[in-house]
């Protein structure tokens, strides 16, 4: 079991790098979805070691938020699509311009 | 502990090719694969239920809405490789290692303490018995922001409808002008 711990600190530390790296949103968002789930990992790991149930109701609500986030981050990136013709990040300056 | 070990190796190939694959196709489903073996993680660790939800809301809706809206979007503008900064890669790469390292550090001193199979009463009566007595209100709360999402992507998508129809408006006044 403990080698579970050191998997979702990889999980998280692997998405972290991508969304660091990585240029087209839908990949930056594919690799968030990885740092959640090293993280609900994490909240089962804790759960079996200490007993409590309380993590295994954390994740659940998570799985709940990343749907939501995943939900509104797609949409965001289809209305992108239709006003800019590009999903990349180095080609929208909105803020810049 | 060869399953552990089995399962941990398999997640690890699959998140790589999340990050590393070129196209984001083949990330996307490397993104199902890799859920799918966390939730036979779950499984392993004896949360069927979390393992169950993991399948079906995660691997199931998740990944699948990815694949859907890149079904949307033209897929020829993912095949071209953009050039990437070395410099960036390289600086996040060394970061993430140090970051790694002190996470095996710290799981790797409280190793003893956190290994310890806790068998408390983990059936899923107990479980949604907390669920709807001490956490009722956020469950609510979850609810809440479903359905607030659900309106956001509404108002999100639809935005354009809006802009054509006025666009639409202002050509009749032209005419009519």
């Amino acid at each position: 079991m403990s080698i579970y711990y050191y998997l979702s600190a990889f999980l998280f530390c692997l998405g972290l790098l991508g969304s660091i790296f990585k240029k087209d949103l839908i990949s930056i968002l594919l690799c968030l979805e990885l740092m959640m789930s090293g993280v609900a990992v994490l909240f089962v790991l804790f759960s079996k070691s200490t007993g409590f149930l309380d993590s295994q109701l954390m994740v659940i609500f998570m799985m709940i938020i990343s749907a939501c986030e995943v939900a509104i981050g797609l949409s965001l990136i289809i209305a992108l699509y239709r006003k800019k013709q590009t999903i990349y990040t180095d080609d929208i300056k909105i803020i810049t311009e | 502990m060869a399953v552990d070990i089995m399962l941990t190796i398999l997640t690890v190939v699959f998140a790589l090719m999340v990050v590393f694959s070129k196209k984001t196709v083949v990330a996307a489903f490397s993104l199902l694969m890799t859920l799918l073996m966390i939730a036979m993680i779950y499984f392993q660790l004896g949360t069927v239920f979390i393992s169950a939800v993991q399948v079906l809301i995660n691997a199931g809706a998740i990944a699948i809405l990815f694949v859907f809206v890149m079904m949307l979007i033209n897929l020829e503008q993912f095949t071209n490789n953009r050039e990437k900064s070395k410099w960036k890669l390289i600086v996040s790469t060394v970061t993430i290692l140090v970051l790694l390292g002190v996470f095996a550090l710290v799981i790797n001193n409280n190793i003893e303490t956190l290994s310890v199979m806790n068998l408390a009463d983990n059936s899923m009566k107990t479980l949604f018995a907390k669920l709807f007595d001490v956490y009722y209100l956020p469950f609510e709360m979850a609810t809440v922001l479903l359905l607030a999402a659900i309106v956001a992507c509404i108002v999100i998508t639809s935005h354009e409808k809006h802009e054509v129809a006025e666009e639409l408006a202002a050509a009749k006044s032209e005419d009519k002008v």
